[in-house]
């Protein structure tokens, strides 16, 4: 049987950076074929290869046993080759149909956009997708505009799907629902390819599994006959260490919020009437699914979001902030660790120095308000980025925006750390980490609360948060429903977590 | 689901880019050397001076004299280059002005308006005698640059306080500070000596000084553009502004006060538009006339996206920009071009910068 996909001895350059050398990589028709890999492994790399918006340097790919070189991925999705990009390619202020006749054009708008609605009925019901195609994309949530996405490639004739990270933005139960559906497009008898870094997802979903590392691949195998430990050395080369638990030590409350509310600007309750307290030396760990209030309380804790009443208490204060701003919070020792970095950490479009030196411009560590002594600059970036381990970095001048999500993350803690705060807000601090730099960034966790910081850690991810926490809060519908002590029971804060809905 | 089922008979391939039977895909690029980034400016820019070049042949300028009239006669003959120097300087503040606002995204369209401000508060100093004669240069610029700032202010307050588009908001005060303009020199601030509508004449040591037979209006603007230069390279606010510009959610959270930077950014670049109507009321007439502020918004526009807002680079472009005007008015005078040529030339080149980005963003790969 020839693949419907296979790319042989591809490489790719970008400006003397080697991408991509020798992957290969093989989907058939009717599997699920998981892509695994590191942040940076080229997975991403390979399958924009596979796509057409790269131009392999060298190799060769053939669809059906037939080689092709593609121009763009027009042409890629002519051949039957549909990509559901991590970050959605929709235009939010048009509806569902609009979106998916922009991508797959006919010759009359009203005669396309009655049958595109009438294919999109179709196969959602099908699929199960419950998608209404005069909604419009903005409406939506992640869930359905994914489901957007992947009935946009079904229209267009797709017959190798290409999935980069699809469970990245979805809850554990919108991620099942999603992965089931995937596999029964597969019974179908089109190749499914799961680019991912989640193990779990790969033994639960996939048929096989091929791993990438340093731009290569290490091996295709069948993930059934592999336990999670061997599949995580074949993707990181080496096993990693679990962070050591230490019995925590605390001390005085350091942070209390109290009675705090906010409203969307759609007029929900975000946050109702939140209170808790946090130790010295105390992880506190924020765990409920997604969209429950998690992302208005760490940006009201930033200072970023003002709420409606309540009152955020540090400590050293002595006094109570009810609407503190990010530098009133910050000069009161706090540090952020955002789950949009590029939203609220970096500016992706300034370098790496000036992304580290920010934090320490306005103390006056660089020189007075007249003159910023950029040596003194260049001289911390570059410690800091050794002490933190920030890989990647060719020079110190490069745009942030050009650091993998791992190494970004890890830019924004050393940056943050380097004050030594005494209060840190960490929210969804692994999301789209790769398995050793999320290692790196729970062991960092863990070191400050050693150095007797308050740790807020807000995370989605519920084994992160079991890991971590001294204490456990639940949250749903915008209030703490309920609290554990550390070790909390996995099955009773899930229950909490839903118990509410 | 039958019919739905996944298809199995791929589509002939129907590629778009394909160029004399080559075909190419595009690539975005990640990153790309500051060197590559200058030469394809520098191609495009040649590329937008040679199509002026041939619009210019055809409308009747002998190709031989294109050179002689943009190159040689502008800067050879003394009084053109003196109106290239002076005229240099006006263009130099709009630009800086215009350069100051964007690096704090405030895309500031008063640039005309301001200019005007700043003459008046100059011609009301001059008007009313107020200082003594030795001070009364510097306290006429400092007039200039106080009403200017005063003036958007309150487009600067209008976005910060009600989120007011202030590209809307700039633009039109433009015509309530003409409309003024036009009631002061009809009204009471008309010639009492010649009846005309434009303001008494500045006495001498109201107007800028001539250096070695050159106009002290460079100086000014050169001094001025070292100064925006220092600030926005080397000081805090620079730096901060660098935030503010790239991204004004990360500056905030961070810890910058985004709101102090952005308005101080605004009340600069009023300072600047207002000073350069004073350069130009001082230098021109020595008077308030109507229409002293034409045209330099576009010009302060232009400057300060072709040089990226760079001040240092503005001064360049700005002296480029100066040579064609003079030559565009030698033009009018020898062969009868419109002086709407040159408007046609600047945005030629605007076109052609702007294509630029495209391939500064993008790689061309042939495909075999």
């Amino acid at each position: 049987m020839t693949p419907a996909l296979d790319l042989v001895d591809i490489r790719k350059t970008f400006d003397g950076f080697v991408a991509l050398d020798d992957a290969h990589f093989s989907a058939y028709a009717g599997e699920v074929h998981a892509l695994l890999g590191e942040n940076g492994a080229g997975k991403s790399s390979l399958m924009n290869v596979a796509c057409g918006l790269y131009t392999p340097d060298a190799g060769q790919m053939l669809i059906d046993g037939a080689e092709v070189s593609l121009a763009g991925p027009s042409e890629a999705s002519a051949r039957g080759i549909g990509m559901v990009h991590q970050h959605f390619k929709l235009v939010k202020p048009f509806t569902v149909a609009e979106n998916i006749l922009l991508a797959n054009p006919r010759r009359s708008f009203a005669k396309g956009i009655r049958e595109i609605s009438d294919e999109i009925r179709r196969r959602s019901d099908a699929l199960g997708f419950n998608i209404d195609p005069t909604r419009r994309v903005g409406e939506l949530s992640v869930a359905e505009q994914q489901r957007t996405e992947i009935l946009k490639v079904l229209v267009g004739g797709a017959r190798i799907l290409i999935l980069d990270e699809p469970t990245a933005v979805l809850t554990d139960q919108e991620a099942e629902t999603l992965l089931t559906t995937v596999r029964g497009i597969a019974a179908q008898g089109a190749a499914i390819i799961l680019v991912t870094h989640k193990l779990a997802d790969v033994k639960k979903f996939a048929d096989r599994v091929t791993v990438m590392r340093g731009g290569k691949t290490v091996a295709t195998i069948d993930p059934s006959t592999k336990t999670t430990d061997e599949l995580t050395e074949l993707t990181v080369g080496a096993s990693l260490p679990l962070p050591a638990r230490t019995p925590g030590h605390f001390g005085r409350r350091r942070i209390e919020v109290i009675n705090l509310r906010c409203t969307r600007a759609d007029g929900h309750i975000a946050l109702e009437d939140a209170s808790f307290y946090v130790r010295a030396g105390e992880i506190y760990g924020i765990a409920g699914v997604s969209g429950n209030g998690q992302s208005e309380l760490a940006e009201a804790l930033m200072g970023v979001r003002t709420p409606e009443s309540g009152l955020i208490q540090i400590e050293d204060a002595g006094e109570a902030v009810s609407a503190a701003s990010p530098a009133r919070m910050r000069a009161l020792g706090a540090a952020f660790i955002p789950a949009d970095r590029y939203s609220y950490a970096l500016a992706g479009s300034l370098s790496i120095t000036e992304n580290f030196a920010v934090g320490g411009v306005g103390t006056g560590r660089y020189g007075s308000w007249a003159h910023l002594r950029q040596s003194a600059m260049k001289k911390d970036a570059e410690e800091a980025i050794g002490a933190f381990d920030v890989q990647g970095v060719r020079t110190l001048s490069q745009k942030a925006a050009l650091l993998s999500g791992g190494n970004a993350q890890k830019l924004v803690i050393a940056r943050e750390f380097s004050r030594s705060p005494n209060v840190i807000v960490a929210h969804s601090p692994s999301r789209g980490l790769d398995a050793r730099a999320t290692a790196a960034v729970h062991s960092r966790l863990m070191s400050a609360r050693e150095a007797g910081a308050a740790v807020i850690l807000i995370s989605e991810d519920l084994d992160e948060a079991l890991a971590l926490s001294d204490r456990i809060g639940v949250m749903t519908h915008g209030r703490l429903v309920a609290e554990f002590d550390a070790p909390a029971d996995r099955q009773q804060v899930g229950r909490a977590m839903v118990g509410h809905v | 689901m039958s019919e739905d089922a996944i298809s199995t008979v791929p589509n002939p391939a129907t590629s778009k880019r394909r160029l004399h039977g080559i075909r190419f895909n595009l690539e975005v690029r990640r990153d790309i050397s500051p060197w590559w980034q200058a030469a394809y400016l520098a191609g495009f820019i040649a590329l937008g001076i040679g199509i002026s070049a041939i619009i210019l042949i055809w409308a009747g300028v002998p190709a031989g004299d294109l050179i002689d009239q943009f190159l040689v006669e502008t800067l050879t003959d003394s009084d053109n280059l003196r109106s290239v120097l002076f005229q240099g300087a006006p263009f130099i503040l709009v630009g800086l002005s215009a350069s100051v606002a964007f690096r704090a995204r405030f895309w500031n369209l008063g640039l005309e308006g301001q200019m005007i401000w700043g003459g008046i508060g100059a011609t009301f100093i001059s008007i009313h005698h107020i200082g003594p004669e030795a001070l009364r240069l510097p306290i006429m610029i400092f007039a200039a640059a106080a009403c200017a700032m005063a003036w958007v202010a309150i487009a600067g307050q209008l976005k910060l306080k009600l989120a007011v588009n202030e590209i809307i908001s700039t633009l039109l005060m433009n015509y309530v500070a003409l409309n003024f303009l036009y009631h002061l020199l009809y009204g009471p601030w008309r010639d009492a000596t010649d009846g005309f509508p434009h303001s008494p004449k500045y006495a001498d040591f109201e107007r800028l000084p001539d250096f070695f037979s050159f106009s002290g209006a460079l100086p000014l603007a050169l001094i001025t553009a070292l100064g925006v230069w220092w600030l926005v390279s080397f000081t805090r606010f620079g730096f901060y502004m660098k935030f503010v510009q790239a991204s004004d959610k990360v500056a905030g959270a961070v810890g910058i006060p985004v709101a102090r930077i952005t308005l101080v950014s605004v009340l600069l670049s009023g300072a600047l538009a207002g000073i350069a109507g004073f350069v130009v009321a001082s230098g021109q007439e020595g008077r308030l006339i109507q229409n002293f502020s034409d045209g330099y918004l576009f010009s302060g526009i232009l400057i300060a996206f072709l040089s990226r807002n760079n001040p240092i680079v503005a001064v360049i472009v700005a002296m480029l920009v100066s040579m064609l005007f003079i030559s565009g008015q030698s033009l009018q005078v020898f062969y009868q071009i419109p002086f709407a040529m040159v408007q046609l030339v600047q945005a030629i080149i605007v076109i052609c910068v702007a294509a630029s980005e495209f391939l500064i963003r993008h790689r061309i790969h042939i495909v075999r």
